[in-house]
């Protein structure tokens, strides 16, 4: 079953670098969230880790649920544009997608030989990094960039839940303020742009 | 206690922020002062000392740090008490880069004192997400589109550190534990580490993370657009005090990893920093404007503070730190003077300071210039004497002496262009252009003469003997 949760976590990473809409971006960028969620349940009731499940259910509630609300709100508060067409071309895109795959594999693999939990899992997560990176760069408004940072951040998290069966309680819940405080930060960017015109 | 009395002023100066009182700013300059109070008792406490557990720990290299950071807080706010006479800004500006600044001293002192890495990323981020905020107090559209540069930028450095972190983490957990994120048991623990090859990964990526972040190769511009964009106290503060967290990371991180592989750090770090002096250089030859010069000197100074540390000679490394912690806001405060309304000539800055206000000014800014390209006897041009042959004697011991000799003196020949530039410069702003009368306030010569006192101690033999026992 993880590895069914883990495939769509990188399915909707795909998807999300295809998408010309942006509250698609941000409903695919929830679903991605939410499937981060599941893995931390999953995974932490598979080894009994009350922490870990804790991060799961703030996972769910904060980033699939109100992260992609605030930043829908930003939007028809700020009117963004929401026809978001990428700068790198599909058919470019297309190949691009299985040659990071193809080469985070080969990348990590030193280190998955380490890792004898969730082996390929830390290499998923290396590529949901270049992946979240590309999806920055591909664009050129700034709401997608922010959905970019914010799945570097679930890659991040998924890292932290494969390769060390979760990091200590203290500094994921110190993550999630400093996520949330991004939040505050990205909402007063927006808030200054508006007062200015 | 400890931790409390660290925090009140800057949770003080939160709350203050939102008074609309025109006196608060003011009050808000004095709470700042207030921060240095607990640092200085901090500073005689015997070390290690555990402020939160082992999660915060104060030794002698991260007091060191802090109490820099607070003189250079100090100096800045001094300045900003006079930043409405060189630039136009509001006064809801004003509060809010106070409120940003308080956020930002909280994650500092977190970054700085902590012995875990988690709650390092955590400060770090914390800090650097107030930063954001604190450009964007200049209502320019530069300003603007810089302050999201800085966000997204910020933000993949930044995330490539803790990607770093948790590799690390991964590498040293089997025998840690949940401890492996404590600083001080990775360094008694390096040898035992099961996977050095996943610990080094980690290290490489936080290392490239860090570098991003202070403006190394291949993202030499990216800072100095920012310090342009933003109001001059920000950038004071960039290069004073948020690359100083940074820089404590790396020091910590390499500890590490000079225990598990020295020579792979070595050539690394040695290689990274040589390449961005080369780029850096050239660009501060081509340098038009003020900012973007210091700017670019202050990574070509981060990267040489870098490259003593990771040679064996981490006296050289603090005591530069030190001296260009000093500097470097010194540098970007004149600037804002030299810049009055707007004017970025660089002919005939320093001419028109009269009286006896202007003459110390115009003294010192050429103090500050000339220490900057390690004229003895600024304390730069000790530590490069101490850096450089702390270089060879690492070379002596690994067979490798002809190319370090050679690399060193591709490094003179690229400072020697850095060198050439300032004085040049300085030439400029003394003896061309036209001379009109300029004028120089009282708090921020204060801050200069503050940052000249801290520079000079820096060179006290008591200063010296504690440098030397951080090693």
């Amino acid at each position: 079953m993880i590895d069914f949760y883990i495939g769509l976590f990188l399915a909707t990473l795909i998807v999300a670098l295809f998408t010309t809409r942006l509250y698609r971006l941000l409903f695919w960028y929830a679903f991605n969230s939410l499937m981060l969620g599941v893995l931390a349940l999953s995974i932490g009731k598979s080894i009994d880790d009350n922490a870990m499940i804790i991060t799961g259910i703030i996972t769910i509630v904060v980033k699939a649920i109100g992260i992609p609300y605030i930043l829908k709100n930003l939007s028809q508060k700020f009117h963004f544009v929401r026809q978001i067409t990428p700068e790198i071309k599909v058919q470019y895109a297309i190949m691009l997608v299985p040659a990071i795959l193809v080469f985070t594999f080969y990348l990590s693999e030193p280190i998955v030989n380490m890792i004898h939990t969730n082996a390929n899992y830390v290499a998923i997560s290396i590529s949901s990094l270049f992946l979240s990176l590309l999806l920055m760069m591909e664009h050129h408004n700034v709401a997608p960039k922010i959905v970019g940072f914010l799945s570097m951040e679930n890659s991040l998290f998924l890292l932290g839940i494969t390769a060390t069966n979760g990091m200590p309680m203290l500094v994921e819940l110190g993550i999630f303020f400093d996520l949330l405080m991004a939040i505050v930060v990205i909402n007063l960017l927006f808030h200054k742009e508006e007062l200015k015109v | 206690m400890m931790l409390i009395l660290l925090l009140a002023p800057a949770f003080i100066m939160f709350v203050l922020s939102f008074s609309k009182n025109r006196r608060s700013k003011y009050l808000l300059a004095f709470t700042s002062f207030v921060i240095l109070l607990p640092i200085l008792e901090l500073f005689v406490l015997p070390k290690p000392y555990n402020i939160l557990a082992s999660y915060l720990v104060a030794d002698k290299l991260n007091t060191y740090v802090l109490l820099l950071s607070s003189i250079v807080g100090i100096g800045v706010t001094l300045a900003l008490l006079t930043l409405d006479k060189h630039v136009k800004v509001s006064p809801n500006a004003y509060r809010k880069f106070y409120r940003f600044f308080a956020l930002f001293w909280i994650g500092l002192i977190f970054s700085i004192l902590s012995n875990n890495m988690g709650i390092y990323w955590i400060g770090l981020e914390l800090a650097t997400l107030s930063t954001v905020y604190m450009i964007k107090t200049n209502y320019t559209p530069a300003a603007h589109k810089e302050a999201w540069n800085y966000m997204i930028v910020g933000a993949i450095a930044v995330s490539l550190i803790l990607f770093g972190i948790i590799l690390m983490y991964a590498s040293a957990k089997p025998i840690l534990g949940e401890d492996a994120m404590a600083f001080n048991l990775l360094v008694a623990h390096a040898k035992e580490i099961p996977s050095p090859f996943l610990f080094e990964m980690g290290f490489a990526i936080t290392t490239i993370g860090m570098f991003v972040k202070m403006g190394f190769f291949p993202m030499n511009l990216w800072l100095a657009n920012i310090e342009r964009a933003s109001f001059y106290p920000v950038a004071a503060l960039f290069s004073g005090i948020l690359e100083s967290a940074i820089i404590v990371g790396f020091f910590r991180f390499s500890q590490i990893a000079m225990k598990i592989n020295y020579d792979h750090l070595f050539i690394f770090v040695f290689v990274y920093t040589l390449l961005t002096i080369f780029i850096v250089s050239f660009l501060i030859f081509r340098a038009k404007d003020f900012m973007r010069l210091f700017s670019l000197s202050g990574v070509e100074h981060m990267a040489l503070i870098v490259m003593f540390w990771v040679s064996g000679a981490p006296f050289a490394a603090l005591l530069h730190f030190g001296a260009h912690a000093f500097l470097k806001p010194a540098l970007f405060l004149s600037t804002g003077v030299l810049e009055s309304q707007g004017k970025y000539r660089i002919a005939g800055a320093l001419r028109g300071y009269k009286g006896k206000k202007g003459t110390l000014f115009w003294f010192l800014v050429s103090l500050f210039l000339l220490a900057i390209i390690s004229l003895p006897p600024s304390p730069m041009f000790f530590s490069e004497l101490y850096g450089f042959g702390a270089m060879i004697s690492t070379a002596k011991q690994g067979n490798h002496i002809l190319a370090m000799i050679g690399a060193i003196l591709f490094l003179l020949v690229l400072l020697s262009i850095i060198f050439y530039r300032f004085v040049a410069i300085y030439q400029s702003m003394k003896y061309e252009g036209e001379e009109k009368e300029k004028v120089v306030y009282t708090s921020e010569l204060i801050a200069l003469v503050l940052f000249a006192v801290a520079l000079v101690s820096l060179l006290l033999p008591s200063t010296i003997s504690y440098l030397k026992s951080i090693g």
